[in-house]
């Protein structure tokens, strides 16, 4: 995006965007890793070799990345650090050169409204919420929407939770919960999307079409992915694939 | 579609201490409501004291001079007052303008004119010009001049009209004729003399004494005094507010006196302003106590949400969106509980000065200025501190 006559109300919004720490016009969100280790996992690690811990790796912006790790390998870990959940490691995890420390919590919800987006293992669904407001927080969370209700409407069909989008988030079973968590991390703008084990509760079908929305999602915004399964998958077409 | 904030409200149960913050709006309201009665009845106070001040307008001028006691007395120095005393009185805050009264050093004898076989000694003394309550183009002097202008005590009139003519037999005086008969004023000091013609110009109710004019004063004293400058023993302030308990209690501390007829509100005020001081100490009190549970109900509400804070932290809500979402929930609490406080004093005033005015007291039917600003103060204070605390506990676990 290139600004050859700057108004008032564009260096107001640049600011504004500065300030949360969204700069749309500079290039896409780096993610860097710079010989990061798990605290809890040093001793494991150490012995053996591994793609991404400790040593320093860079993903590459708008790649679709598969991180491949049997159980107990710090899967979930490295999401947790990756979308600064957990910091218990040493190394550092750099987004845009800056280690994620060095954020303001400001900047970082920011970034978590605009640039990253994530679905956990665990889903975290708020069960006091039916599941359509537990993806129209999401939605509506931001000062501006970036997708319609309807376009909310047409993911459910598609992901075939249409009839249970007025249910209590407490009474969805696990698939319907992922499938839900899949949309709400899809109504919201972003540069990379970070999943762990997104299919997981899955049946094979429900599982292709819920990668193909992702994929559709994921080049409508030029973006990348990075996700973490136990095994291999040719659901995407991957760039990249990393043994943790 | 349910906006941000309704979902919010859906996630985030302020209802979890719901005793707590009845008990937190509880007392703030009465804490308010103290505070806003402890102003109020300031100002009130204040405003009935004016009145009454008011209709006496010389109450701004008071006459100090030292008590003449049984040991003081044949030692006339002891009763004058010293440069440092002088000083002192002067940089008290109740002191808005001084005087000093000088008196004359020398002889003066004053005889009436023609047959009237009146001769007397008397004295002459002089304040500033601000401070004399006779407004007269007469009332000026310079040394080519053989006519001294002299102001009487309106006292001294009324003494010999209705006191010693009535009892004596003698013929009653008007202002007019005082006014109208020259007199023969002689000053003298040793071998030297001199006559001039006193003309009385106008009748003071401030200063009860026989005044000259200040020009008069110091070229007689220069001439027949001793050339030293005597301390004066008598001295003149100007004071905004004789019932200043303050000023009370500096004359009582030194053993000065004054009118006491002129300060006889300051005890009154005294009183009033203890105990409205006390009405306001325990509204502060009380709003520390309203703003202490107020934070125990957010550390609460904070607390029993962490799960879901958290979650929405993680999900990307900033901060600032949490922390204005909480104090929606209780800004629109604090203005009521405001507005309640300020109508129900409000109505207390009408009510008061209704009564007040049954008995010729006048207060104003409406709230004073302080009142509302008191109020506006309050309710700035209660956001802030609560700003604080959302933030604190906000930030502690996102």
């Amino acid at each position: 995006m290139s600004v050859v006559v700057a108004t008032a109300m564009d260096i107001f919004h640049l600011e504004k965007a500065l300030y949360w720490g969204i700069i749309k016009n500079t290039s896409y969100m780096q993610i860097q890793l710079d010989n990061l280790v798990p605290v809890p996992l040093r001793d494991k690690i150490v012995q053996r070799s591994s793609d991404i811990w400790n040593r320093p790796v860079a993903f590459t912006p708008g790649s679709f990345t598969k991180i491949k790790a049997p159980s107990g390998t710090g899967k979930t870990t490295l999401v947790h650090y990756l979308y600064h959940i957990r910091t218990d490691y040493t190394g550092q995890v750099l987004v845009n050169g800056q280690p994620w420390a060095s954020y303001s919590k400001g900047a970082i919800a920011g970034m978590r409204q605009e640039q990253v987006s994530v679905i956990f293992q665990d889903l975290r669904i708020f069960e006091q919420l039916t599941a359509l407001e537990n993806i129209e927080l999401k939605r509506v969370m931001n000062a501006q929407a970036y997708c319609t209700a309807e376009k909310v409407k047409e993911m459910a069909a598609r992901l075939n939770v249409t009839h249970v989008l007025n249910q209590s988030g407490r009474t969805l079973s696990y698939g319907e919960r992922q499938r839900i968590a899949i949309i709400r991390a899809l109504v919201q703008p972003f540069q990379w999307l970070i999943m762990d084990e997104p299919f997981s509760h899955l049946d094979e079908d429900n599982a292709n079409r819920a990668a193909q929305l992702i994929a559709e999602e994921c080049k409508a915004r030029k973006a990348g992915f990075i996700l973490t399964d136990l095994d291999h998958d040719t659901r995407f077409a991957y760039d990249t694939h990393y043994n943790l | 579609m349910p906006s941000f904030y309704h979902l919010l409200k859906k996630i985030i149960q302020t209802g979890i201490g719901k005793s707590r913050l009845i008990m937190a709006a509880g007392g703030l309201g009465i804490a308010m409501i103290l505070l806003l009665i402890a102003i109020q009845a300031h100002t009130d106070f204040d405003q009935l004291l004016n009145n009454q001040r008011n209709a006496n307008e010389s109450a701004d001028f008071l006459i100090i001079n030292k008590k003449i006691t049984n040991a003081m007395m044949g030692q006339n120095a002891r009763s004058e007052f010293s440069p440092a005393e002088i000083a002192d009185l002067q940089k008290q805050p109740f002191t808005e303008a001084f005087g000093f009264i000088t008196s004359n050093q020398y002889k003066v004898t004053a005889a009436a004119p023609g047959d009237l076989h009146f001769y007397t000694d008397m004295f002459f003394e002089s304040v500033p010009d601000s401070f004399i309550d006779v407004k007269n183009d007469e009332w000026k002097w310079t040394p080519s001049d053989n006519t001294i202008p002299i102001i009487l005590p309106n006292d001294f009139l009324n003494l010999y009209n209705f006191g010693f003519a009535l009892s004596q037999d003698l013929p009653q005086i008007s202002q007019e004729t005082v006014k109208a008969l020259p007199m023969k004023i002689t000053i003298s000091q040793g071998m030297m003399t001199q006559e001039f013609t006193g003309r009385i110009v106008g009748f003071s109710d401030r200063i009860s004494s026989f005044l000259v004019p200040v020009s008069f004063m110091d070229w007689a004293n220069g001439k027949f005094g001793s050339g030293q400058t005597p301390s004066p023993s008598r001295v003149i302030i100007k004071t905004k507010d004789p019932s200043n308990p303050v000023l009370s209690k500096y004359l009582e501390d030194k053993g000065y006196s004054t009118n006491q007829d002129k300060i006889k509100y300051s005890r009154t005020k005294l009183i009033v302003q203890t105990i409205v001081s006390v009405i306001g100490f325990f509204g502060l009190i009380l709003l520390v106590f309203a703003l202490l549970v107020f934070s125990m109900f957010i550390q609460l509400v904070i607390a029993s949400c962490k799960k879901e804070i958290q979650l929405l932290v993680t999900l990307g809500t900033a901060p600032r969106q949490l922390q204005r979402y909480l104090m929606r929930q209780f800004v629109p609490l604090y203005i009521t509980i405001g507005i309640a406080a300020l109508l129900l004093v409000a109505a207390l005033q009408w009510w008061a000065a209704a009564k007040l005015a049954a008995h010729d007291m006048f207060i104003s039917q409406w709230l004073a200025v302080g009142t509302g600003c008191a109020a506006l103060l309050v309710l700035v204070l209660v956001y802030i501190v609560n700003r604080v605390n959302v933030r604190k506990y906000i930030n502690a676990i996102s």
